[in-house]
């Protein structure tokens, strides 16, 4: 227990929580906008997929990492354009569509990978681009005691955070990201007042797409400098539960993903203490599957409780 | 006031749908600026279809909207908007999570530097409140306010968008007296700040209340525009029920027998949180028609669904045969011995993917000879969907086509063959003839009365008070939830006096209505 | 008394031939949107092999004659079709209520996980071995399913959301299981000790004595399964009251169906149907117990189900010709390495094509046209 503890209260332990959070975020930001759009993007794995592989090649090719997160950004996006074509003009099922897509990703990456290095496993022969760290911006930043190694993080986890409160201030403060939440809530007010419902949903999955996107690139171009066969591993659909968790709302989500990537870093850690590492992971699943139990129940009683207040008017 | 041009004149208004109905008739109707005006007439008198014109949702066929003298065209409800009008529907367009400041702007929200300016929507918000009277928290969640300020916001809503004429769509339909009593206060308001508000009601208490003028509707065409201090209520009421056509449906005697429905004291809320049916009591007796007669949307759908087992009661009980089934499921009524042909065919009363024959056992699949053992037997099931096509000369060539292929008489005779089939004790027949041609509606009374002579006790509700007159042994009148009236049909009940009940003008007292259970 | 209607004047017989025609004609559009469908697909892959600088006609005959050049690979042409039916079959009953349980993985991943817990502990003689594991794993199945459908029917919980959670906490224990317990002290590999041998479903390898690979009368699961599946949906009340749910939930409420009971009944169901599956790979095919045992067999079940558009007939049919796909797919592996992936994309292509109704609709609508007026 005390080496739990130990480990836990540990800095490495704090820098590993923000590492491994980054590709949940992103992608759990995104899978919001979708569902206050009233469409859920179940395709946040696949969209993370191809833009983690897009961001390696094309900062091989192209020597520029910036040029490989644009392009990552721009193949995750219009993935995420397509799942909208085809569900919100050729009507095809939201869901069965996403999982298309995420077959397509899975297997259309080991190809292209394939196809350019003839190794399908990963592209660790080829010498790829990264985002940079906080230490290749402020040199002396790592050398601070303590706080230096937690700070130190890649780019893209400190814009995990800055796009929560974008995203946050997007969905509240701005028109469009109001229109999209009541186009998710109720469509025919929407409509009434004159919103383009079609046009918001598609909005919302682009959105979601490039936020998904970001999470890739930063798998493949911050967590590690390769990209590797299914190296998402469940991060999209981990995302997908964190809005349930965080109950739908940006900070929450936030927290959530918080949550599971505490879990993740320490079964890392416990890994090497004998603690059964896949125990440790199952309790953000769980404690899903119990949110999502609780929000149905307090839903009813809310029901419940109006029509009590009647009959005791009575 | 003379000299000032009419606000809205809609003249020689025709509307024919592409079924061949025609719903508006060479329809004239003038609004004087600054007036409450009511339009009130029976269901499908074409008082809908006239403002939907208005609001641009629906294109006449004939005739020019002029506004002001102003020659118009109102080809959607935006272009309506930006001329000014607005309309507040029946069923409420609003964010329940969103607050009320932000449903108010929704669509038109203020800036500043590009991004919402959430005071500027409360102060708006606030500033519309408190100039018409319309008294809202503005940082209120939608979910966490009743229906009577629900209405409110929408009202807010229109006048946020700049309308100079409101189109209330039965607007106390929802409300409780209290709350009819502050939107009546708001529209005052409203008139005296320069509005103009379209009043639609069947409610003629309200209408000689609030209105300044009223006009009347019947059968598609405008009976009459007279000034509302000028006539009685029961002169609008006549005005409304005057009718040429009465049906004849020609029955035995009355048999009536056992009590078989018993309903005491019921009440329900809906999930909304409004109180829709309030203490309702009567019986029905095997052998007899009990009709409900009524202006749709005082509670009769809940009414029947409550009975049904589709919606559960708040207080009060239901037996069926002497059985309690104030909370049971539908199968549980079911069980009892009620069938129950439901308002809305295409949401309840069939599957439209499903074949007719598996449309007609839904509620006796488990039964032999339809299942025997652990299996069911197709070739029962066949056999039984042929006799009923027969029986109810359903035009169909095969049991095994979708339902969805039959048109709107043959689905209902799907549904009105399986029902009476199930040789129920009750029977409840809620808008049996809706949506169904002159023929096939022939065949549905013929069908009720049928079952009655057989002893069967049956529920009518409908809307069409000549249907519930020509077929009902007994009639009772729902109004606001409440039963306010039980006659026996002698043929010196006319359709004026059921009217005067209907519209709330007169009411029985509970024991008179105890006395006719 | 009134007239009663107008006695039946059009000529039944000739409009029930209509009907039929119709109904006919339906189904060759939907085979023909399917195959047409598959087949651009398959061009798209041509193209994809085009592009790896390969010879796309050399890679296309692998593919699409792998499965039959050897006897070897028609048995793991087989063998791979048994488990992709029967998930497939275990998808489709809970689809047919319009339920989306996405649980499969799991339910195979726990069903082989329980079987194997009797199967390598319990001595049984023969038969039993057999039969015992595999009722246990469909019994775990039917819970794991019956846990998503209880909290859809009576709390209407988002299945998709907690089927995917628990295939992600079942995946975990059975790692936890498999690495703290099945695996043997000292062992250097992940993976736990055979099953007794008379657990083992024998294969046709060793009972005809030609090489048909792990191939194995699991296959009679197969063919249970599909008669199985298909009484119950179409023979039975509960599969009555399924497709009456998967046709108009409050139609089947209405007419007195107990629409939760089915609901949490048709995930049930499903899931014990999948967790054969996960016996099925466990005494048939693999013997004994390895990390990533299912691979993507649980998300393929999905693509076979919805070929087949949910019809247990047709779920063989699609099952073979996916796991036909899959092993030409190997074949291709051999000149190009990723002929898996490749038959990945076609699956997808499918799929996404498949899930855009417009297709078939159009031509429907535009032939319904056709139907001679039954109408009154």
């Amino acid at each position: 227990m005390e080496q739990v503890l130990n480990v836990v209260f540990s800095t490495a332990f704090l820098a590993a929580v923000l590492r491994v959070s980054t590709p949940l975020i992103l992608p759990a930001l995104g899978g919001l906008i979708s569902e206050l759009g009233g469409v859920i993007n179940i395709a946040l794995e696949g969209i993370m997929l191809i833009a983690a592989c897009a961001g390696v090649l094309v900062s091989v090719w192209t020597r520029s990492a910036g040029l490989g997160l644009l392009a990552g950004l721009a193949l995750g996006t219009l993935t995420s354009l397509v799942l909208a074509f085809f569900h919100l003009n050729l009507k095809a099922d939201l869901i069965l569509a996403a999982i298309a897509l995420n077959l397509l990703a899975s297997g259309g990456t080991i190809f292209v990978v394939y196809l350019v290095t003839g190794d399908k496993s990963s592209t660790s022969r080829l010498v790829s681009g990264q985002m940079p760290f906080l230490r290749d911006i402020i040199p002396t930043i790592a050398d601070l005691p303590t706080i230096g190694p937690i700070l130190n993080q890649n780019i893209l986890t400190y814009a995990a955070f800055v796009l929560t409160a974008a995203v946050a201030f997007f969905l509240y403060r701005t028109r469009p990201g109001v229109h999209l939440r009541a186009v998710g809530e109720n469509p025919e007010a929407a409509r009434s007042v004159g919103i383009d419902v079609r046009r918001m949903q598609y909005l919302a999955l682009i959105l979601s797409g490039a936020l998904a996107a970001l999470g890739g690139v930063y798998l493949s171009m911050g967590y590690v400098k390769f990209f590797a066969r299914d190296m998402t591993g469940g991060r999209g659909f981990i995302a997908l539960a964190a809005i349930y968790l965080g109950a739908r709302h940006p900070l929450g989500v936030l927290v959530a993903a918080l949550v599971f990537g505490a879990a993740e870093a320490l079964a890392i850690q416990l890994g090497n203490l004998r603690v059964p590492t896949q125990l440790v992971q199952i309790i953000p699943y769980a404690a899903t599957i119990i949110a999502l139990v609780l929000y149905a129940i307090a839903q009813r009683q809310r029901v419940a409780a109006r029509q009590r207040k009647f009959r005791q008017a009575a | 006031m003379s000299t000032e041009p009419l606000i809205v004149a809609m003249r020689q208004i025709v509307k024919v749908y592409p079924n061949g109905l025609r719903a508006n008739d060479h329809v004239t109707f003038e609004v004087r600026p600054r007036e409450i005006h009511a339009l009130v007439g029976e269901n499908g008198a074409g008082k809908s279809t006239l403002m939907k014109i208005l609001y641009g949702l629906e294109k006449p066929t004939a005739g020019a909207i002029y506004l002001r003298d102003q020659l118009v065209h109102i080809d959607s409800p935006h272009t309506a908007i930006a001329l000014g009008i607005g309309m507040v529907h029946q069923n409420f367009m609003l964010v329940p999570s969103f607050t009320i400041a932000e449903n108010v702007v929704l669509g038109a929200e203020p800036l500043r530097g590009g991004v919402l300016d959430r005071k500027a929507a409360i102060a708006i918000t606030r500033e519309l409140s408190r100039r018409y009277g319309l008294e809202v928290d503005p940082e209120a969640t939608v979910d966490a306010v009743p229906v009577g300020v629900r209405q409110r916001v929408e009202i807010l809503k229109a006048l946020y968008r700049g309308a100079e004429i409101l189109i209330l769509d039965e607007p106390t339909a929802v409300l409780t007296p209290q709350e009819t009593q502050e939107l009546f206060a708001a529209i005052r308001q409203l008139v005296d700040n320069g509005k103009t508000v379209i009043f639609i009601s069947h409610k003629l208490r309200e209408v000689k209340e609030i209105s300044d003028r009223v006009s009347v509707m019947r059968n598609a065409r405008m009976v009459d525009t007279v000034e509302t201090a000028s006539v009685s209520e029961e002169q609008i009421a006549r005005m409304m029920v005057g009718r040429e056509v009465f049906l004849q449906v020609h029955k035995p005697p009355l048999q009536r027998g056992e009590p078989v429905l018993q309903v005491r004291d019921l009440e329900y809320v809906s999930d909304a949180g409004v109180e829709v049916l309030k203490r309702v009591s009567f019986n029905v007796y095997a052998g007899e028609i009990l009709g409900i007669a009524g202006v749709e949307g005082n509670g009769q759908t809940e009414l029947v669904e409550v009975i049904a087992g589709l919606r559960r009661a708040v207080s009060g009980c239901v037996l069926l045969g002497g059985v309690d089934i104030t909370r049971a499921s539908p199968r549980q009524v079911r069980r009892a011995g009620a069938a129950h042909i439901p308002e809305d065919r295409l949401t309840n009363g069939v599957a439209l993917s499903a074949t007719i024959a598996e449309n007609l056992i839904v509620d006796r699949f488990e039964q032999p000879p339809f299942t025997r053992g652990l299996l069911m037997q197709p070739r029962h099931i066949a056999q039984h969907a042929e006799r009923l096509i027969e029986q109810f000369a359903i035009r169909a060539p095969s049991a095994e086509l979708q339902v969805g292929m039959l048109s709107g008489g043959n689905m209902q005779k799907v549904v009105l063959a399986r029902e009476l089939s199930a040789r129920p004790k009750l029977l409840i027949a809620a808008q049996p003839t809706r949506g169904v041609d002159i023929g096939a509606s022939e065949f549905i009374y013929d069908q009720l009365v049928r079952a009655r002579n057989d002893g069967v006790a049956v529920l009518l509700v409908s809307a069409d008070l000549s249907e519930v007159m020509a077929l009902s042994d007994r009639i009772a009148v729902m109004k606001d939830g409440r039963l306010t009236a039980i006659f026996s049909n002698t043929p010196h009940l006319s359709e004026e006096e059921i009217g005067y009940y209907m519209l709330g003008v007169k009411h029985m007292s509970a024991e008179e209505i105890a006395a006719n259970w | 008394m009134m007239q009663t209607a107008a006695p039946i004047a059009f000529d039944r017989e000739a409009a029930r031939r209509a009907v039929l025609a119709e109904r006919r004609r339906s189904a060759l559009i939907d085979l023909g949107v399917t195959l047409s469908t598959i087949g651009v697909a398959l061009l798209m892959g041509f193209v994809a092999v085009a592009l790896l600088g390969k010879n796309p006609f050399v890679a296309y005959e692998a593919l699409l004659t792998g499965p039959l050049t050897r006897l070897g690979r028609t048995g793991r042409w087989l063998e791979l079709a048994t488990n992709l039916i029967l998930v497939g079959l275990g998808v489709s009953i809970a689809f047919r209520a319009r339920q989306f349980s996405l649980g499969g993985q799991g339910q195979m991943v726990a069903g082989a996980l329980i079987a194997a817990l009797v199967a390598i502990y319990v001595p049984l003689p023969p038969v039993l071995g057999v039969v015992v594991p595999v009722a246990v794993a469909m019994a775990v199945g039917f819970l794991l399913g019956l846990l998503p459908g209880l909290m859809k029917a009576h709390l209407n919980a988002n299945e998709i959301v907690s089927t995917l959670m628990l295939n992600a906490i079942v995946l975990r224990l059975y790692d936890y299981v498999l690495t703290y317990f099945l695996k043997p002290e000292g062992s250097s590999t992940t993976r736990s000790l055979p099953v007794q041998p008379t657990a083992r479903l024998p294969t046709f390898t060793e009972l005809l004595g030609v090489d048909l690979g792990r191939f194995n009368l699991g296959v009679v699961f197969v063919v249970l399964a599909v008669v199985g599946v298909w009484v119950l949906l179409e023979r039975t009340p509960f599969g009555y009251t399924i497709r009456m749910i998967g046709a108009n939930e409050q139609f089947a409420r209405y007419g007195g169906i107990n629409t939760r009971r089915t609901i949490a009944l048709a995930f049930a169901a499903g899931g014990a149907v999948s967790a054969l599956a996960g016996a099925h790979l466990l005494l048939g095919v693999h013997g004994r117990l390895f990390l990533d045992f299912v691979a993507n067999i649980g998300w393929d079940g999905i693509t076979v189900a919805l070929l087949a558009r949910n019809h247990p007939l047709v779920v063989p049919l699609s099952g073979l010709f996916y796991a036909y796909l899959l092993v030409g797919g190997d074949r291709v592996e051999q000149q190009a390495q990723v002929g898996s992936e490749l038959v990945q994309v076609i699956q997808a292509v499918i799929v996404l094509l498949i899930t855009a109704q417009v297709l078939g609709d159009w031509i429907r609508a535009r032939r319904s046209r056709a139907i001679p007026s039954q109408e009154g």
